[in-house]
């Protein structure tokens, strides 16, 4: 049975379970239980996620009040509307952050993660470590990321134990009123729609 | 639905066997019932390759990080909200 | 898991290995043929007895085994064996 798509020689791979997978793969598509192409499909599924797509749902959000309306009230809908199509049945919320609120989003469990419009989650967000502290410790664990909760606010900690997928939708940063919808987008980093961070600041020296 | 939003809750104690999607963390623990996210097909089923029906209604439940941790680090403002499931959940009687 | 203790977290980024995409995908598209679930997987990685010994993606390969033979999909044997001609392939002539 010949080898498809990246099946190369493989360089430094670095673990036992890498032939096992492939030799699953080889069986189930000579039974006939899954189909090259659907495998495929998988794979292109997974690789045009990224947190792009959440950059744009924030920057959207950013300029158009309707648009953050919905995005907080129904994540799904909002997505949807800018061609990200996201996970069935998983519900999407989206919760704000203010000056008085800071969001930070965890799931203890395994690793639940908005994947239908982020893409993989970082290799941290699925530690033992962060999730064991996230909960019991949020304030430390985003000190450590390298930001500091706001004096007086609340930080308010969201562990995704079931069928919902949760994304933060952070503070638009100040001095951006010339920025444009893309430009905004930039700002917009992964770790600030999980939370253990905030968006960039706009760069001094002019748009963008 | 039997839990309206605003009202306190429990989290059972329970030490089920098989998958389950409540913490160990908050079992036993006190908050309340921020809203009802909707009725989804019981996990605890379907990690069986049961059907999970009739599909239950699923919380968002709020605990202050105060009540969940001895040595807890900020503001009694602080919270945890959780996607608690309605057979996981009795009401708590007693004021705050 | 949560509340336990646990040290400073490591924000390094392993490049995502081809295997580790396939592990992915293969789980994706068994789910979207309906012919496994998330919850499914879930419950398979949580019952892994070297859970903490194995990487994330270790954990899927290691649970989407064990669930393609708890249903009759496949067997062991035939994964074993599988497995044993790709690692000599790749360890070459």
């Amino acid at each position: 049975m010949s080898d498809h798509h990246s099946h190369e020689e493989p360089v430094g791979i670095t673990s036992p379970y890498a032939a096992r997978i492939r030799a699953i793969e080889a069986l189930l598509l000579e039974k006939g239980i899954l189909t090259e192409p659907e495998v495929q499909d998988s794979i292109s599924y997974m690789e045009a996620r990224s947190p792009a797509n959440g950059a744009k749902l924030v920057a959207r959000a950013w300029v158009d009040p309707d648009f953050k309306a919905l995005l907080l009230s129904d994540g799904k809908a909002a997505a949807s509307e800018l061609g990200m199509a996201p996970e069935h049945p998983a519900e999407l919320i989206v919760v704000e952050n203010t000056p008085e609120v800071h969001n930070l989003i965890v799931c203890t469990l395994c690793s639940c993660y908005p994947r239908a419009i982020l893409g993989r989650p970082p290799d941290w967000y699925k530690s033992f470590e962060y999730r064991s502290r996230a909960v019991k410790e949020p304030r430390a664990v985003i000190r450590e990321f390298g930001f500091e909760p706001p004096e007086g606010g609340e930080v308010i900690v969201h562990d995704s134990t079931a069928d919902v997928r949760y994304m933060v939708l952070p503070m638009r940063p100040t001095d951006t009123e010339d920025l444009s919808e893309e430009e905004l987008a930039e700002l917009v980093t992964r770790d600030s729609l999980v939370g253990v961070n905030v968006p960039r600041a706009p760069s001094r020296t002019g748009h963008g | 639905m039997t839990f309206e939003p605003g009202a306190r809750v429990r989290v059972l104690p329970s030490e089920k066997p098989g998958h389950v999607r409540t913490p160990a963390y908050l079992k036993g623990k006190v908050g309340w019932v921020e809203s009802l996210i909707g009725e989804f097909p019981n996990p605890e089923e379907l990690a069986y390759g049961h059907s999970g029906l009739p599909e239950r209604p699923l919380y968002k439940v709020g605990f202050r990080q105060t009540d969940l941790w001895q040595d807890y680090i900020g503001p009694a403002e602080d919270f945890l909200y959780a996607d608690i499931y309605e057979h996981w959940l009795e009401p708590e009687r007693g004021t705050t | 898991m949560g509340g336990s203790p646990g040290g400073s977290i490591d924000k390094g980024q392993h490049e995502v290995e081809d295997w580790e995409r396939l592990a992915d995908a293969i789980n994706g598209a068994l789910g979207a043929k309906g012919l496994q679930s998330t919850d499914e997987l879930r419950r398979a990685i949580e019952s892994l007895e070297n859970y903490r010994d194995l990487s994330y993606y270790e954990r899927w390969v290691a649970a989407t085994e064990k669930l393609l033979v708890e249903k009759g999909v496949l067997s062991s044997d035939e994964i074993d064996e599988r497995t044993a001609e790709i690692e000599r392939r790749w360890d070459g002539p």
